[in-house]
């Protein structure tokens, strides 16, 4: 068995809507897979399709080998899933939501809760309604996390975090995935995968978009080059892979692709540079890219 | 799959793995873990209305011999039938307090069972925990089905209380065991009832709705039943609430009907997992439409906003007054004419019918304005009112808008209910006059309802998580008014109620001193409302 997910032709029709129109996701066995696209791209339908809550309209989805319909429960006791928007009973304090939703899977590794608890800084004593959004989250991250599961599905699990414990997540997955779990990891940022995951897949209006590894979809796309030179820069736009170039004085600020990175800055040193700020595609720059390439072709 | 990774096993080894209804005891613990509190409260409350009631009957009839005839004599009259009784056999003081509030019991257990069934059920769909409970090893059944089997303890529990109640009153072992089997039996039927609509509607609100409307239908039936005779008529046959008084405790007792309530209760619980067993979680058979993609013109301002967030519950409650007003109406038409000390001051029994109802409307309308004002609070908690204080809106403008739609959705739904009451009454008897007489005379009651909205508005800014005190008052004033003429209370007592100040019979009687009294106080308590907020904190998501 090689992937813990395989989806293919998925389709979700909600009357006339269609939420999935004919997604393909495949994800490896023991890879972090960032699962990536806009709001309303459906994401979380995908999800809840491969946990067995949505029955979907046509096409196939396996999870772990099984049905996710008709093998809902004995599929549950091998995968832990954390939602972005996480909602607990206001009366029960978050040390016991933690334990209801680790036994309801068939148990929890009590040392592993406890330390998970002391690394996100959570107050287990206190009744769930006093919770800030960030407080459920992290309940919900340490039922899942701390569950002996094969894969964990996280639908963008962070939303509500602080930067801090934003690091901690990312350790806390590092560990995951070193200790051989399968992780599902679904995102609107791409900053927030692209640490973490081995290969991503983006998704717009239902359809899989882009399918691979980090590194083979920025090769498809551009950096951002913004600078501040000594002289006004010249020449720049006799470049090749130079894109949206404007120089205003002193400043200049264009795209490059990424093959052509080196040639570029190169270029840049010439005029004396004084300050340098370049930052990767962000998951806008990657979309835009695609249909570009769609209406190009 | 790696070696590092053990997985994890099924501790219920034996059961099937992908059952429909896995899981369902750990959801059973979770349900009563988190009741608590709930449940025994409402257990314990039933429960304690048994002696309560009991000694307010015997205080009522005791007396003397005239007292019980007397209080019998009204039992039995058609329109009160309508709200109370069947009395059957002997008249004692103990079949007295059955035929005076064993429909209350009834009614109570039904909304418990209501109550708790949504809270488990579409409830948690609603909030989305259902989600993170379906993604563990939890059967697509297991939540239906842990609701259900705590309805099923809640019932028995409750059953068990109240038998053990009615005995230390003297009832006879088997006849408190019947009358605790009837309570459990009707709110079986009604947690079945809300399986169901809880199937059905995307929103908590609409599935209580839903069940909500089928129990005022069981109670209609049930009323009208009780106007065809004496021991109810066939439309009492047509009514769960008439199955379980049909078991004649005290009097000829049979457990048979009772079997007409589980068969039903069986029936509508499988009818709630086929529903369930067919749609996907989260959403219902129902689907709501989209709404429209920007606000209308006229939604600019904080009154504007008020009316648009009570729309919907003004309009279902418009539509419940009308309804509920039509049918009361239309049942006036058949009362039949007995000599009743307490309508001596009403001409005929009609008007004292109407009289009773206009002042069931009140109380109606009461709970509205408890429920939209309890509302503002829920709003202020979820975080829903600082969005609208973080503009330009000051606590004292969003707090007076909030009042004031109120205050107007409580005079227009006594003006609905009344014309409705009033329709039905002058279709059933032939006399145009009664549909300017009864709404006048249902609108002479708005000064109540205003203290009953002004109070929870003075908790809300004064002690906000004292709120349900308001709910207290409420019921406490609906029964002293309603016992008061039966139990003959001191008129100090009787004046605690805030529904005695207005008189209800003769019909639409004006009362000038009472009407000013209500209004300044409910402006009274609203200013201090006021006053309360604008010193409090306010509570933040």
């Amino acid at each position: 068995m090689t992937s813990a997910i395989a989806v293919s032709g998925l389709v979700k029709a909600y009357g006339p809507a269609r939420a999935l129109d004919g997604l393909d996701l495949t994800v490896n066995t023991g890879e972090v897979h960032g699962f990536l696209g806009p709001n309303g791209a459906g994401k979380s339908t995908t999800i809840r399709v491969l946990l067995g809550m949505v029955r979907a309209t046509s096409g196939s989805a396996r999870l772990l080998g099984g049905d996710p319909w008709a093998d809902a429960v004995a599929l549950h006791r091998r995968l832990a899933y954390v939602p972005g928007d996480v909602e607990l009973w206001p009366n029960l304090t978050g040390g016991e939501a933690i334990d209801v939703l680790g036994r309801l899977r068939g148990g929890l590794d009590g040392r592993r809760r406890n330390e998970l608890i002391e690394r996100f800084e959570l107050d287990p004593r206190k009744k769930a309604r006093t919770y800030s959004k960030g407080n459920r989250q992290k309940v919900a991250l340490v039922a899942a996390l701390s569950a002996d599961v094969e894969l964990l599905i996280l639908d963008e699990p962070t939303s509500g975090l602080d930067p801090l414990m934003e690091a901690v997540f990312q350790q806390v997955v590092g560990e995951a995935k070193a200790a051989g779990r399968t992780i599902l990891l679904s995102s609107h940022i791409l900053s927030e995968v692209e640490t973490l995951a081995d290969r991503i897949t983006i998704i717009r209006d239902g359809k899989a978009v882009e399918s691979g590894t980090l590194a083979q979809l920025r090769h498809l796309t551009r950096t951002t080059v913004a600078a501040d030179t000594a002289t006004p820069v010249t020449g720049l736009e006799r470049l090749p892979g130079i894109h949206d170039a404007k120089v205003e004085g002193a400043s200049v600020r264009f795209g490059v692709d990424a093959e052509h990175l080196d040639a570029a800055i190169r270029h840049l040193t010439r005029f004396g540079i004084t300050s340098l700020v370049s930052h990767p595609p962000t998951l806008e720059e990657l979309m835009l890219r695609h249909y570009e390439r769609k209406e190009a072709a | 799959m790696t070696a590092t990774l053990t997985p994890a096993r099924s501790r219920t080894g034996s059961r099937a793995e992908s059952g429909q209804l896995t899981g369902t005891v750990a959801m059973v613990r979770l349900a009563l873990r988190r009741d608590r509190i709930k449940l025994p409260i409402w257990l314990i409350a039933i429960t304690a209305l048994v002696p309560r009631f009991y000694y307010a009957a015997v205080s009522a009839v005791v007396p003397t011999p005239e007292a019980l005839a007397n209080a019998s004599q009204m039992i039995r009259a058609s329109f009160m039938r309508v709200l109370a009784g069947p009395l059957f056999g002997d008249v004692t003081t103990r079949s007295y307090f059955l035929a005076a509030y064993w429909v209350e019991f009834l009614l109570a257990a039904a909304i418990m069972n209501m109550l708790l069934v949504t809270r488990h059920t579409r409830a948690e769909e609603q909030t989305g925990r259902a989600e993170l409970i379906r993604a563990a090893a939890v059967g697509r059944q297991a939540q239906l089905a842990a609701a259900l089997i705590v309805s099923l303890i809640g019932n028995a529990v409750l059953a068990l209380l109240t038998a053990a109640a009615t005995i230390s009153i003297g009832f006879p072992v088997g006849s408190g065991l019947l009358f605790g089997a009837s309570l459990a039996a009707a709110g079986l039927v009604f947690a079945g009832v809300t399986a169901v609509t809880a199937q059905v509607t995307e929103l908590t609100r609409g599935a209580g709705g839903l069940a909500g409307i089928v129990l005022v239908a069981a109670w209609l039936l049930r009323g009208a039943g009780a106007m065809q005779g004496q021991e109810g008529g066939p439309l009492f046959w047509l009514s769960p609430i008439g199955w379980s008084q049909q078991t004649r405790v005290l009097a000829g007792e049979r457990w048979w009907p009772l079997g007409l309530s589980a068969v039903l209760a069986g029936l509508l619980i499988a009818g709630a997992y086929s529903l369930a067993s067919r749609r996907d979680l989260g959403a219902s058979l129902v689907t709501p439409r989209p709404g429209p993609a920007s606000a209308p013109s006229w939604l600019r301002s904080p009154f504007a906003l008020a009316l648009r967030l009570q729309q919907g519950s003004i309009v279902g409650w418009g539509a419940a007054f009308l309804a509920i007003g039509l049918v009361l109406g239309a049942m006036t038409g058949g009362m039949e004419q007995t000599d009743l000390p307490i309508f001596s001051a009403d001409a005929d029994f009609g008007r004292a019918w109407i009289s009773l109802m206009v002042f069931t409307g009140s109380l109606y309308t009461g709970v509205f304005a408890v429920l939209a004002v309890i509302r503002l609070r829920t709003e202020e908690v979820r975080g829903r009112v600082a969005p609208v204080l973080a503009g330009p809106t000051g606590r004292s403008t969003w707090y007076w808008s909030s009042l004031l739609v109120t205050a107007l959705a409580v005079a227009a739904l006594l003006a609905v209910y009344g014309a409705a009451l009033g329709a039905g009454a002058a279709l059933s008897t032939g006399d145009p006059g009664f549909v300017g007489e009864v709404t006048r005379a249902s609108l002479l009651r708005v000064p109540e309802a205003l203290v009953l909205l002004a109070l929870p508005a003075a908790l809300l800014g004064l002690a906000p998580r004292a709120m349900s005190v308001a709910w207290a008052v409420l019921v406490y004033s609906g029964f002293i008014q309603i016992l008061a003429p039966n139990l003959g209370l001191p008129g100090w007592l009787t004046n605690t109620s805030v529904l005695s100040h207005i008189p209800w019979h003769p019909l639409g009687s004006f009362a000038p001193v009472a009407t000013v009294v209500l209004t300044v106080l409910a402006a009274v308590l609203a200013t201090l409302g006021l006053y309360g907020l604008r010193r409090r904190d306010l509570v933040t998501g």
